[in-house]
């Protein structure tokens, strides 16, 4: 099947969407930032010993725990949210009709989004680092692939929770109830040790060395990389078979077009 | 001579829990072919599983038993590369992305089915201007009309240029004109570009008008499988009117009622008219004993005009009776 074909016309989909919600775009975009102002107020007028939980309790550590959040928050409700969303409007039947099967139509729809969702991202940040003055080091050459890798995780949890609504329909709460649940992957310090192996965390403290202590990709130690790696492999293998079980169900009791 | 068989369905059976424990046979051991070419009516009343069947052999829902061949191809072994053969406007649902245009809807659903190359796109040209949608080309699908919106829908279907197109209710909510548009392109379609199509809907014009054969579903189960001219054919030797001299004698209904269901009498202008199918060979006898019993005087007998519609209710009150 030609797969390039079916990229293109999911890019150009998910191009035209943003275009023609700009203004949603936008909006969503703000208020993340008006959340993270209020994170930084917060954090000015405590010290740094209530906010021991976070990364080492540094601003930096705030900085770039809000940014790898945003970032897989991005990513996994994206998925999620365009499964449910395309469900709900009838057209999820139709991509389920494509010869190359829905899977790769739902890979390339990840793929886009990720690209998309880049620029804004990267604004924010931006944002970020002007409010607080503390501009960290953008070695994109080592931030891209660990934040490739961390996001494996997070589109693992998109597939599961895709998948579960799928069949469940009505999940809106627990989809919320995950974007806290990130919170937590991302503020449990990784020298505890089980904490390795929680989706985003050992990806995040990776991001953290780069951003904060310039580390380069070839200097970070090779098996926290691999570890990342390996933990956000499973998370990602573990939702597509969620998904898989789900999609299963979903077909033998006729759910794909129903919501 | 023998023509290529587009879809065959082979003892398709599909249950669905209702809620509680109770099973739904929504499709009931249905047997039947659709040939490269034909136009196929799939009727039945509500919930006789037209939809149901329609979703199985496109794989979205998967069947409890049986199996679906497309193009010799096994629907659920060929599963999705199969789906190169198929396209679908589906019931109810939506079918488009109504933040996209009709033009953009077009190029997206054709490509994930790998249709995009420049002579791809003078076909969806022209597919725009046998539907007169040439002027909403870039208008987006939310701004259109019901019945635009779906003109668009069975546009995007036919876009892909597969050898098989199902429609489950591609007339709903169109205007008369419309409709009657639709039908002369599907026939038009079917003939030059010599695609099978199978249509469900309950506008019976429509199934008489563009479909050569019908299949008449009714509780899951396929009960006519027939050409619709020797359907009408065979119901018009059974379709009865008969004219009676002066006014309707009493307590004939009911007593025609009780050997003939749905048998009619009522009161003309030039006497009484009796309206009977009968089912057996041998039923015009028994009628006429009722008759003679109730000392009618018979002016006329007829054979009553028949159409698909009153094939239809026909064989659906059969069923019923059945039960
Ligand atoms: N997803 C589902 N879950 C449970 N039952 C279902 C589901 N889909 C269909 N059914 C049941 O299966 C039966 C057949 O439904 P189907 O939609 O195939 O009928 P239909 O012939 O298309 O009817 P209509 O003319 O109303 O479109 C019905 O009894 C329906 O309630
Ligand atoms: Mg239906």
């Amino acid at each position: 099947m030609n797969l390039g074909t079916v990229f293109l016309a999911v890019f150009r989909r998910e191009w035209t969407m943003i275009k023609r919600y700009m203004v949603n775009s936008i909006s969503s975009l703000m208020s993340v930032y008006l959340i993270f102002i209020l994170i930084f107020m917060g954090f000015k007028s405590m010290s740094n010993y209530v906010m021991a939980g976070s990364l080492e309790g540094s601003l930096e550590g705030t900085v770039v725990g809000f940014f790898v959040w945003t970032f897989t928050i991005y990513a996994f409700s994206d998925l999620s949210w365009s499964l449910i969303s395309e469900a709900q409007a009838g057209t999820l039947e139709q991509l389920y009709l494509a010869p190359c099967g829905f899977k790769w139509v739902g890979a390339c729809t990840v793929l886009a989004n990720l690209v998309f969702s880049l620029v804004p991202i990267m604004v924010l940040l931006f944002a970020m680092m002007a409010t607080t003055g503390k501009w960290m080091n953008l070695d994109f050459v080592s931030l891209v692939p660990l934040l490739i890798i961390t996001l494996l995780g997070a589109y693992g949890f998109g597939f599961a929770l895709g998948g579960l609504a799928l069949v469940f329909k009505r999940i809106q709460a627990l989809f919320q109830i995950m974007q806290f649940v990130f919170v937590g992957f991302l503020i449990v310090p990784i020298r505890v040790a089980w904490a390795k192996f929680l989706p985003l965390a050992m990806g995040n403290s990776l991001i953290y060395t780069v951003m904060v202590d310039g580390a380069r990709l070839w200097e970070l130690p090779l098996n926290d990389i691999l570890i990342a790696i390996a933990v956000g492999a499973a998370y990602l293998a573990v939702g597509i078979v969620i998904f898989s079980r789900c999609e299963n169900v979903a077909k033998s009791r006729g759910l794909l077009g129903h919501y | 001579m023998g023509k290529t068989i587009a879809l065959k369905v082979e003892a398709l059976t599909k249950t669905f829990r209702d809620g509680g424990r109770k099973l739904v046979r929504a499709v009931d051991n249905a047997t039947f072919h659709v040939e490269e070419g034909e136009v196929v009516g799939l009727l039945g009343p509500n919930g006789a599983g037209k939809t149901t069947t329609i979703k199985c052999a496109l794989g979205l829902m998967g069947p409890d038993s049986g199996r679906i061949t497309v193009f010799g191809e096994d629907v659920q072994s060929g599963y999705p590369g199969i789906l190169r053969k198929m396209s679908a406007v589906l019931e109810g649902s939506r079918n488009l992305y109504w933040r996209l245009t009709v033009w953009e809807n077009i190029l997206f659903f054709s490509a994930l089915h790998g249709v995009a190359s420049s002579e791809d796109k003078a076909y969806f040209n022209h597919l725009l201007n046998l539907f007169s949608l040439e002027k909403k080309r870039n208008v987006e699908v939310r701004k259109l009309s019901q019945g635009m919106k779906q003109k668009t829908s069975v546009v995007c279907a036919l876009a892909r240029r597969t050898p098989l197109v199902f429609l489950d209710e591609p007339t709903l909510g169109l205007d008369v004109e419309t409709s009657l548009e639709l039908r002369t392109l599907l026939k038009q379609l079917a003939l030059e570009e010599d695609r099978a199509f199978v249509v469900s809907s309950h506008d019976m014009d429509v199934i008489q008008d563009v479909c050569g054969r019908v299949i008449i579903m009714s509780q899951g189960r396929v009960v006519v499988d027939d050409r619709v001219s020797s359907l009408i054919d065979l119901f018009r030797t059974k379709a009865y009117r008969i004219a009676l001299r002066g006014s309707v004698p009493p307590g004939l209904e009911e007593r025609l009622r009780q050997e003939f269901a749905g048998a009619s009498v009522a009161e003309i202008d030039s006497g009484t008219e009796v309206r009977v199918t009968l089912s057996e060979d041998d039923d015009i006898y028994r009628l006429m004993d009722i008759l003679r019993d109730a000392d009618a005087v018979i002016d006329e007998i007829s054979h009553e005009e028949i159409d698909m519609e009153k094939v239809y209710l026909e064989v659906v009150r059969k069923e019923r009776e059945l039960l």
